[in-house]
């Protein structure tokens, strides 16, 4: 029988345990003194020759010594935790942000989104001879110092394993692409990486070398399981090439980075970096307001004001996303009146959208009128948003022949009402333009039907019955772009189309123009990037022809600074390209 | 008793295998983990397929609940889709320990577990503490003093706290103590997180951060428990036994404390019981709120990305801690009250 004191016994061993779990399990995180450089020099400094005997010389009263400068210790805030933090293994946005502390990608983009070399000494170009005539071969020379945070260079083969693991059946990453593209890989000497793809691939200035696996770290244990999926890098990269070494993660609490001292770049200036990951969007505003952190992403634009009045900054960068609305032109799914060009005119032109902006995004972002808003190049030359017009879309409408005879307030034509259905997420955002669009659009007479699905049920495939996937609505929306920072599209692909024999398929509008059909696979093998421009333009000039979609608002990456942060870029490819160059007042 | 105990433990066992075949074909709804692997994009046609291979997910779901249970170490499994199962399988399965790995991180599901299952014991077992001893205390107060001011006072603030959402509370009390109270000078709490990073994890530090948390998670259990303590008082102190224990005149500290309470408390141990199991799994809204790395957001987080082993792990805990605590709540029964037996 258990009595009343080993009851009581039980209960504060396992109060205490948990205790003891909490508070030491984790290994207590030790405020950083001085990080030892990770490699000693390779050649000591000649000691003085120190006399035997100092003479007794009276010394001058020194002043005391000045007080150690105070380290520079950035927060940020991640919304997400990681997943992992091993290139290839992951799409995560969090993940790829963080990239740039401690692994490098062979060339990185600028705050204005333009490459720039980073690994290499130049990006191949037809011009400088690292892209072959047949645009199937790259070649790449890689920088002579470039070396890993232990001292190891980083060499092509690297390059070589970086892509053997991406496409070996053996390691679960999360996308082959663009590797299983490449027929070789090969390196004539360190320094030289020549990548041969089976046909010309123009997207791959923005899809290939996301990063780079250390095979001197990684591939003996490749050789020994088959696999790097229970690599502890995967996790733990202590061993990187970028500014800041990764020191630690635990797990649900935060990140660690500290500067390399090791680097073969010039060195970061910040000391040490923490990320902490506070998934809820009002307790990061409120950690920032409190000071509990120098930078934030995403927060709810309602709560931008109150940050600017505390002196953040806040940064907007492009990042080729756009909220967008897909209509259903297609004779079978779809509202009939959609097969007219001159309707989707005028459903765009009764939409006041820059006061959707303006009135719920306080005019952060703005709205887009191409799909490749982001990429100015390829938005050229730069289309104009079909304007607000009730009238001229009441004109478009009655031309058409949708009037509304019977006096309802719905336009109809042939027995068949205007009436339309609209479907989105349940976000709250979305919702609300729902309803002011309902509103406008009722204004011309058109009905509009809302329907706000949960995500994970609106984006299921086509095999799970999602009702996106299978095309259940006349107007879907979501937020989406080209392969940013590459041009590519491929959802309006006419064999993109879901069928009970192609499931996956990802054109969703069910939408099957010839000859959009063949200007996208046309600009998927120019890697001529003036002709893939020209290419890229007619599409972008048949889309706002056709009216096939709607943009709403730019969906950029926006992020609030600290005051005491200074010299910070985004880059909407490559977020943190200059990071090394963070500063922060003391 | 010993031999209550393991007859109990015994039955547990087709229980657990009943709920873990329930949870393993809810979990085939919840949706498709490969789908979420593209980031915002939808995962590729060639990747889609080549993830649901390699993870075992294109098989029939009885030969992936069966390699669940009792691993594929035994099989041959196809990773590179040539139609040949040529790779020996790893999984050693529930059965020998091996709750398999984390879709997201590749980490044993129950060494991601264990990293955050004493986060959530330290915040939920100090919320049920101060739950159960400021209930008791306010209870027995209530009861004894029934309809005076001071109960309808206490009343009145009990169902306050009762009905306002744990968002609001935690949002509310987050914002005014850490934000406000910075702003205004006053000696503040932090806003988020277990501990400041740049400080360590120190017990003062993580004593300090789990104020806001356990007083959110408190007040609305803390009324919930108080009511039910006063009424069960209140039934306990018209007992003829009572009335005879002032009857022979013992002092009243006594009569509360010892004769009332011990039997008042018999109806609360079975809900304690209940929630003692519960606390596993952590308190989803709080911990989010807060950023506290326990069980309520770990099972949150892998929800979203529908990583299916780690949310089985997480459902099977509980469902075992379950009949656990059963078990205990029993035993207390029969220490509190010496007429139950459980042995013939």
């Amino acid at each position: 029988m258990l009595n009343k004191k080993h009851l009581l016994t039980w209960l504060s061993l396992l109060v205490a345990v948990s205790m003891l779990l909490t508070a030491c399990g984790g290994g207590a995180t030790q405020p950083p003194a001085e990080e030892p450089p990770a490699e000693a020099p390779a050649t000591e400094a000649p000691s003085a020759e120190q006399p035997t005997e100092a003479p007794p010389v009276e010394q001058p009263t020194e002043a005391p010594p000045p007080p150690p400068a105070e380290r520079k210790v950035a927060t940020l805030i991640y919304t997400q935790e990681f997943d992992n933090l091993a290139p290839l293994y992951t799409s995560m946005w969090f993940v790829w942000t963080t990239w740039q502390m401690n692994n490098h990608w062979a060339w990185e983009f600028d705050e204005k989104n333009e490459p720039f070399p980073r690994l290499v000494t130049e990006i191949p170009s037809i011009d400088n001879g690292g892209i072959s005539a047949d645009g199937t071969v790259i070649t790449m020379k890689l920088r002579d110092d470039i070396k890993w945070s232990d001292g190891t260079p980083v060499t092509a083969e690297d390059f070589i394993f970086t892509w053997e693991m991406a496409v070996s059946p053996g390691n679960t990453v999360a996308t082959q692409y663009p590797y299983d593209n490449i027929q070789s890989v090969e390196a004539p000497d360190p320094q030289t990486v020549v990548v041969t793809f089976t046909q010309p691939f123009a997207p791959w200035l923005a899809t290939l070398w996301h990063g780079i696996l250390p095979a001197h770290i990684l591939r003996p244990i490749y050789d020994a399981e088959g696999t790097i999926d229970n690599a502890d890098w995967l996790r733990n990269p202590t061993v990187g090439c970028g500014p800041f070494n990764f020191v630690e993660w635990e797990s649900g609490s935060f990140a660690r980075f500290v500067r390399n001292e090791n680097y073969w770049g010039e060195p970061a200036k910040l000391d040490e970096i923490f990320i902490r990951f506070v998934p809820d969007d009002a307790s990061q505003t409120a950690a920032l307001k409190a000071g509990e952190a120098d930078i934030g992403y995403w927060m709810p634009y309602a709560d931008v004001p109150a940050l600017k009045d505390l002196g953040y900054s806040i940064i907007v960068e492009p990042n080729g996303y756009g909220e967008w609305m897909f209509l259903m032109v297609n004779e079978e799914k779809g509202h009939p009146a959609f097969l007219d060009v001159n309707v989707r005119k005028a459903f765009a032109m009764a939409l006041d959208r820059e006061s959707f902006n303006r009135d719920m995004l306080l005019g952060i972002p703005k709205v887009p009128a191409s799909f490749w808003d982001g990429l100015p190049y390829y938005n050229s030359p730069p289309l104009e948003n079909y304007p607000y017009d009730p009238e001229g879309a009441k004109a478009l409408l009655d031309a058409a022949g949708w009037v509304d005879a019977n006096g309802d307030g719905v336009r109809e034509k042939d027995g068949v009402d205007l009436e339309i259905d609209h479907a989105t997420t349940i976000k709250e955002i979305r919702q609300d333009v729902q309803a002011v669009m309902q509103q406008q659009l009722a204004a011309v007479g058109i009905k509009l039907n809302v329907h706000a699905v949960d995500d994970t049920l609106y984006f299921a495939n086509y095999g799970e019955n999602g009702p996106a996937a299978r095309g259940e609505y006349d107007i879907q929306e979501w937020s989406d772009g080209p392969l940013f920072p590459d041009p590519d599209i491929y959802y309006w692909l006419c064999d993109q189309i879901p069928t009970d024999e192609n499931p996956v398929g990802e054109n969703w509008f069910y939408i099957c123009d010839p000859e959009l059909d063949s200007l996208i696979k046309l600009q998927s093998t120019q890697v001529d990037a003036v002709e893939r421009q020209k290419t890229i333009s007619q599409i972008n000039q048949l889309f706002y022809d056709q009216v096939y979609i709607i943009g709403l608002w730019q969906d950029p990456d926006y992020y609030a600074v600290s005051p005491r942060m200074k010299n910070v870029k985004f880059s909407g490819v490559t977020m943190f390209f200059n990071i090394a160059e963070w500063d922060m007042e003391q | 008793m010993s031999r209550y105990i393991l007859k109990r433990l015994l039955q547990g066992i087709p229980l657990l295998f009943f709920i873990s075949l329930i949870l393993f074909l809810l979990m085939m709804n919840v949706g498709d983990p490969v789908a979420t692997l593209g980031g915002r994009r939808v995962t590729r046609k060639a990747d889609y397929e080549r993830l649901r291979r390699q993870l075992g997910l294109d098989q029939p779901v009885y030969i992936q609940y069966a390699f669940w249970l009792v691993g594929n170490d035994w099989t041959k499994t196809d990773l590179d889709g040539d139609g040949i199962a040529e790779t020996s399988g790893t999984r050693r399965g529930v059965l020998r320990g091996d709750f398999g790995v984390s879709l997201l991180n590749r980490k044993p599901v129950l060494e991601v577990i264990g990293e955050r299952l004493p986060n959530t014991l330290i915040l939920m077992l100090a919320s049920e503490i101060v739950i159960i001893l400021g209930a008791l205390l306010v209870g027995v107060y209530s009861a004894l003093r029934q309809y005076s001011a001071m109960d309808n006072l206490i009343t009145t603030l009990l169902f306050i706290g009762y009905s306002m959402p744990i968002f609001f509370i935690a949002l509310m009390s987050m914002y005014l103590f850490a934000v406000l109270f910075k702003r205004w000078g006053l000696p503040y709490l932090p806003t988020v997180g277990m501990f400041d990073p740049q400080a360590g994890k120190t017990t003062m530090q993580v004593l300090w951060h789990m104020v806001l948390p356990v007083t959110s998670i408190s007040i609305i259990s803390f009324a919930a428990y108080s009511r039910y303590i006063r009424s069960t008082m209140l039934e306990v102190m018209g007992q003829d036994y009572i009335r005879t224990a002032k009857a022979k005149g013992l002092q009243r500290r006594e009569i509360v404390f010892v004769h009332a309470l011990k039997n008042a408390a018999l109806p609360i141990v079975t809900v304690v019981g209940l929630d003692l199991p519960l606390l596993l799994g952590g308190a989803v809204v709080t911990e989010r709120i807060f950023a506290w790395p326990g069980m309520g957001r770990l099972f949150l987080d892998h929800v979203d990305r529908v990583d299916l082993p780690v949310i089985m792990g997480i459902l099977m805990l509980v469902a075992m801690a379950v009949v656990v605590f059963q078990i205990l709540t029993d035993i207390v029964y029969a220490w509190l009250d010496p007429r139950i037996r459980y042995e013939k």
